[in-house]
């Protein structure tokens, strides 16, 4: 599936993503920060906004002046993969065309992480917090390929589609 | 020639509602902390079913609408299915440590504040906040398993085209 955007569209999604993902990054440090300065309250909330995403286990996050971040190893692996992989992103694609992976390349980034998190559920083996940071920064780093082509493309579609109802409604019923 | 706008609320209903159980119920709910695992693979399943009742080739964007869509169902399923749960989960807990003063054994400090917390999460104020936060995380999660399904589910064959009836044989020149 390829497409050749229009790319300032495709550099404002992209700059958006880079954005969002700092204050996610950000929020994550913030947390222990909060903690180690006494801010109990402020820091309970920033943890609890990752509860939703992370199972926040203290024994499998890394920590900061004694305080666990408010991810595990595996989803700051994810998220810093995503950063990684966003500022290789216009070496890999460029903003002049858009195109989603191909499934090998989604099946082997995904494969570290699925081996390591079945065989964990399973009882098979209990991985390092290294490894499960690494893990996830393999599958991370594949994912703004997909996220920057998909938003992306929404938004190109949308615009699209805004211009097309308004070229009928200036051609008036038939 | 213009592309039909693919139908995406019907599929999105459907994966978003799974998702949102999946995602609210005890011990089921914990696989969204691998990646949000509910959420994306919900999303991803939603672009799956919109490939199948949809004529032509999907694009990225469609499956970030479907899967944004999914997420937000989800979110809603989410929050309606933990609302009853969240309430008897307190009641338990606060049952257990009247229990444990019965017999004189300390409670941990901030035990009581952190069940204080969580009566206040189920004013409507705290609640309509959680929803607006996990519509939003999951919207965003959604997006990218949408696309992501869109990757692995909406290539489709094009189908060949038919051939050309063959010319009409020209019949011999009036000349012969």
């Amino acid at each position: 599936m390829e497409a050749s955007p229009d790319p300032r569209t495709v550099r404002a999604v992209y700059g958006a993503t880079v954005a969002g993902t700092v204050l996610w990054l950000a929020a994550i440090l913030l947390a222990p920060w909060l903690a180690g300065r006494g801010a109990d309250g402020a820091a309970r909330i920033v943890y609890e906004v990752f509860a939703p995403v992370c199972h926040q286990d203290p024994q499998r996050c890394f920590a900061l002046g004694g305080h666990p971040l408010a991810v595990c190893g595996r989803c700051l692996g994810i998220y810093a993969g995503f950063a990684a992989g966003l500022i290789l992103y216009p070496f890999v694609r460029g903003f002049s065309r858009l195109a989603l992976p191909r499934a090998r390349v989604f099946v082997l980034s995904i494969l570290p992480l699925a081996l390591d998190g079945v065989a964990g559920v399973l009882g098979l083996w209990r991985s390092p917090i290294e490894v499960r940071f690494l893990t996830g920064l393999a599958w991370g780093a594949i994912l703004p390929l997909y996220f920057v082509t998909g938003v992306a493309d929404l938004v190109l579609t949308r615009r699209r589609r805004r211009s097309e109802r308004g070229l009928e409604k200036s051609r008036g019923p038939t | 020639m213009n592309k039909p706008k693919p139908e995406y609320l019907r599929p999105a209903l459907i994966a978003g509602a799974v998702a949102g159980l999946l995602s609210g119920l005890p011990i089921i709910g914990a696989g969204n902390c691998l990646c949000c695992l509910w959420i994306v693979g919900g999303a991803a399943i939603a672009a799956k079913l919109l490939a199948s009742q949809t004529p032509g080739l999907l694009t990225a964007g469609d499956g970030a609408i479907v899967g944004a869509l999914t997420g937000i169902v989800a979110a809603v399923v989410d929050t309606l299915v933990k609302l009853p749960l969240q309430r008897y989960n307190l009641e338990l807990a606060r049952r257990i440590l009247d229990r444990f003063s019965e017999f004189g054994t300390d409670i941990p400090s901030g035990v009581e504040g952190w069940l204080d917390l969580g009566s206040g999460s189920l004013s409507p104020g705290w609640l309509l906040l959680g929803l607006f936060f996990s519509a939003a995380v999951y919207a965003v999660m959604g997006a990218l398993g949408g696309t992501i399904g869109v990757s692995l589910f909406g290539r489709k064959a094009i189908p060949p085209t038919p051939s050309a009836p063959p010319a009409a044989p020209q019949g011999p020149s009036d000349a012969a």
